[in-house]
């Protein structure tokens, strides 16, 4: 293990201070002290890890995070929910924001709380997706993790209205971390719709620190929304971890735009017959923002099917970082995984590293992977600005064409909607060649 | 023999073919490695103060290095100290200076793999520089090459000869530090090509080398270097075979290529050593280093390789473009079976300006085996409208083999356009039927059909080696599908 030694937030300390929490011989309890003694002997990745090859946590290690906010938080959610009526959680600063919050009526099949509030169900649940030898995140998260939201949708269930997390981090305490842990748990046959937010005021310059996992029991179907948008001197560390069980169906689309340093892992696991899974992602940078996507997908047993695009913006000085993998494992015969990664570079400074994987063990499989670096087609280009536009509002057209294909997969007329609205206001106005 | 015993002869025999075993008396240093070792392989070769302290110097490094480990394969430990590092057919006083007085045991070994040493490698028109084991007994064609200046012979003499090119030269794609296996090679290499082609000249022939890998426990550590001078062209053809042995052998090449302006290298390989029985006994490590360098403006170098043998290959023929408008391109055909595994691929390396490559890679995999794709794609910030292709596509015959692709991809200019694309795929019921309706049985069909998948790469060698490198796919996925 390749360890980042040089890590100022005490993050043993804080720990230690939110054991009150936690009953003692419960099993979130145990979860903690085996993620303690994991996180004390391999710490947080180097960049010899190659899952950490693009991305330095150099910076990060430097912070001095703080864990206790001066008063409990409350936020104006309005300009940041993207569906109007959704059974909806706030978390503002670490703390739910119950008067901003809708959890009250909710229909019988639906369980929507704060994690908090539901420990022992959820504990039940806890660390069965993710696993906290993988180098990252997973035994930090598991040892300080204090909020989120539980989601448990019962057998047979379609949920009519969306189930919607805002998180926002307020920034009125400096360097400010979170660690959250959502839950969901998708009974047999159900259904639902989930969007998370993730948001911040211009001057936060903290840390989000969360981790996802999905239960998707046999025939359950989950559409799942993700769209980061923190202030840019803000870190993002989040892993959305699934397993997935004969039929069952996760569409997931995951869009980031905001941070210093934003990362995610995302991770499938199909392990029954006739499991689908979509990932979608698209990212858009500017400036000297990070983003960096890893995603996962295991194809466990045969027939299962999975199809992932991830597109990608990169203006100025920004940096991204692409890495999907695709595994079919031994007999996962009839598979048919495609996967594509597509970039489009704006300016001069910006980087983009990326790697489609694959790793095939069967051999009556339809698997296929691309990737594609380039710029705005000049002769488009030309095509626009021949019809009267002027230069920057063809490119940020063209560029807006490019995006469009994720935001179209979006099934959530809605929410598809307010999307486009929030990435139409952050295209890169045109774009500087030179 | 008549037809007929040569096809049931080949239906049966399944064995390795080219597995025989030469008795030529080996002049070989005892087993183990130390400074000791370097200084005695620098001495036997009579070499100069310089490359002694070369050689040194790259020893001195590798005691401080660790193996790679990041390569999608699986191997017991090598003990570097059961390996001996110098072997040297049996020399007479002054060495051989016609094909006559090369020791008729050494040419009957060529003869049965089929090396037109002598008469047919005129015919052929090719120069053949023969590596048996670590030193090279015989030149063909040397003086018709002299006398347009090119300069091919052993790296041996090419130091003694030429001091100032060797100086200059080595060691300067492939630096002695570079990694494990390239710093293992420049301290104890005792053998390889050296060629350089001077300003303007296109080389008349193709120029080639056989290696084999003969004595007992004797690595090879083969160091080749090939300079095209500008506005000059050749072409460089390596094929490889060995005899069936049990223990693992192992080989670390290296391999350097300098391309100056307007110069052009077309390097081809057919690589078929000993792949280890069908339960991976024995069988060759092969552990090279192969880089060029497209030092010149327009500069172009072609890496063609067909993978078929040993039992680990880890290879990754690059090329730094450095030069504006300079190409690279890599066509590979990597075959695994039984359980041969297989990590292999390319690195681009854009430089200079308006720079492009193309790397088409073809992977088929069977029987218990595995074979990786990994492959590296960088665009330098400076590198204007640079330009890449990529395609990989793999084949499975059989649900116990296993195919990867681990492509990474580095733009830092957005003027680059880089395109990437795989696919795996088996050999489906439908053509296999298609096949058989017409009357082909199964074993040609499938050796049709995997042509038919490698032809990108095949068409990419000169004649003489695309007929070998077919008969060679077929050969090695003889019953692989049944």
């Amino acid at each position: 293990m390749k360890v980042l030694t040089d890590i100022h937030t005490d993050f043993a300390a804080v720990a230690a201070s939110r054991d009150v929490m936690v009953e003692e011989n419960s099993r979130w309890h145990t979860l903690r002290q085996q993620a303690k003694a994991q996180f004390e002997r391999n710490g947080l990745p180097g960049r010899k890890e190659e899952d950490w090859k693009y991305t330095s946590l150099w910076q990060l290690g430097q912070e001095q995070f703080k864990h206790q906010v001066s008063q409990p938080g409350h936020a104006d959610i309005y300009d940041l929910q993207l569906v109007e009526d959704a059974y909806r959680l706030v978390i503002v600063d670490g703390r739910v924001d119950f008067t901003a919050s809708s959890i009250d009526n909710l229909p019988a099949g639906l369980t929507v709380s704060p994690l908090s509030q539901a420990i022992e169900r959820a504990s039940e649940f806890l660390n069965q997706q993710i696993n906290i030898e993988k180098p990252g995140f997973n035994a930090l998260n598991t040892m300080l993790m204090n909020e989120g939201i539980f989601i448990e949708v019962a057998a047979n269930s379609q949920i009519d209205k969306p189930i919607e997390l805002i998180v926002v981090n307020t920034g009125r305490t400096e360097h400010y971390a979170m660690h959250l842990r959502n839950v969901i748990v998708m009974n047999e046959s159900s259904q639902a719709t989930f969007i998370e937010t993730y948001a911040g005021n211009d001057n936060a310059n903290g840390l989000t620190e969360v981790i996802t996992e999905i239960n998707l029991a046999e025939s359950a179907e989950l559409f799942h929304y993700k769209l980061q948008r923190e202030a840019l001197d803000h870190y993002h560390i989040a892993t959305i971890a699934a397993k997935q069980a004969a039929n069952s169906k996760w569409h997931n689309s995951n869009i980031s735009l905001g941070g210093k340093l934003a990362r995610n892992d995302v991770h499938s696991q199909l392990l029954g017959e006739q499991s689908h899974v979509t990932l979608n992602g698209l990212y858009l940078v500017t400036g000297e923002q990070h983003v960096d996507n890893h995603t996962r997908i295991d194809h466990a047993v045969p027939n299962t099917t999975s199809d992932e695009m991830y597109k990608g913006v990169l203006d100025q000085q920004s940096h991204a970082v692409f890495n999907g993998k695709v595994i079919v494992h031994k007999d996962a015969q009839k598979t048919d995984a495609n996967q594509s990664n597509r970039n489009l570079l704006l300016s001069r400074g910006c980087e983009i590293d990326t790697k489609p994987e694959m790793e095939i063990y069967a051999d009556d499989v339809k698997c296929g992977h691309g990737s594609a670096v380039g710029q705005i087609n000049e002769d488009q280009l030309f095509f626009l600005r021949a019809r009267g536009l002027d230069e920057i509002s063809a490119r940020s057209l063209l560029t807006f064409a490019f995006a469009v294909d994720v935001i179209e997969r979006i099934s959530n007329q809605e929410l598809k909607k307010s999307i486009t609205a929030v990435i139409e206001k952050r295209l890169p106005k045109g774009g500087n060649h030179e | 023999m008549n037809d007929q015993t040569q096809q049931l002869e080949a239906i049966t025999q399944k064995e390795y073919k080219a597995g025989f075993y030469t008795d030529i008396e080996s002049d070989s240093l005892p087993p183990g490695l130390n400074e000791d070792v370097v200084r005695q392989i620098s001495k036997i070769k009579g070499e100069p103060e310089f490359m002694l302290e070369w050689r040194l110097k790259a020893y001195r490094h590798w005691l401080t290095m660790d193996t790679p480990e990041w390569a999608h394969v699986h191997y017991p430990e090598i003990d570097y100290q059961a390996v001996s590092y110098y072997s040297a057919p049996k020399k007479k006083t002054d060495g051989p200076k016609s094909l006559d007085e090369v020791d008729p045991e050494l040419l009957r070994t060529y003869e049965k793999l089929g090396v037109p040493l002598d008469e047919r490698a005129r015919l052929a028109g090719v120069a053949v520089d023969a590596v048996f084991d670590s030193v090279s007994v015989s030149n063909t064609f040397k003086d018709k090459l002299a006398e347009q200046g090119i300069l091919f012979m052993p790296i041996s003499e090419a130091i003694h000869e030429h001091p100032e090119l060797i100086k200059k030269y080595l060691g300067s794609v492939v630096p002695q530090k570079d990694n494990y296996y390239a710093a293992l090679n420049s301290a104890v290499f005792t053998d390889g090509s050296f060629v350089y082609i001077p300003k303007g000249v296109r080389c008349p022939m193709e120029l080639s080398t056989y290696f084999r890998i003969n004595a007992a426990n004797t690595g090879q550590f083969e160091r080749t270097l090939i300079i095209a001078d500008d506005d000059s062209y050749v072409s460089y053809l390596e094929g490889c075979t060995a005899p069936m042995r049990d223990e693992n052998q192992l080989h670390a090449a290296v391999v350097e290529l300098v391309a100056m302006d307007r110069a052009e290298i077309k390097y081809s390989t057919v690589q078929n050593w000993y792949p280890g029985d069908e339960n991976g006994k024995g069988g060759i490590y092969n552990f090279v280093t192969k880089r060029a360098a497209c030092r010149g403006v327009s500069s172009k170098v072609s890496w063609t390789q067909v993978e078929t043998g040993s039992a680990i290959t880890w290879k990754y023929p690059s090329v730094v473009l450095q030069g504006d408008n300079s190409i690279g391109e890599f066509y590979s055909v990597a075959v695994t079976n039984n359980m041969q595994q297989a990590d292999t691929g390319t690195k681009m390396i854009h430089l200079g300006k308006n720079t492009s490559s193309t790397i088409i890679s073809k992977g088929i995999s069977a029987g218990r085996s595995s074979n990786a794709y990994r492959g590296l794609v960088r665009i330098g910030p400076n590198a204007e409208n640079a330009r890449n292709y990529t395609e990989c596509d793999s084949l499975l015959m059989g649900d116990k083999c296993a195919a990867h692709t681990f492509p990474y991809i580095e733009v830092k200019n957005p003027t680059a356009q880089v395109e990437h694309e795989a696919s795996t795929s088996k050999i489906s019921e439908d053509q296999l039927f298609y096949c058989k309706q017409r009357g082909l049985d199964v074993e040609d069909a499938v050796s049709m059909i995997v042509n038919g998948f490698c032809k990108q790469v095949i068409r990419e060698l000169p004649m003489e080696f695309a007929v070998e490198a077919q008969n060679l796919l077929g050969l090695s996925l003889e019953g692989s599908v049944g």
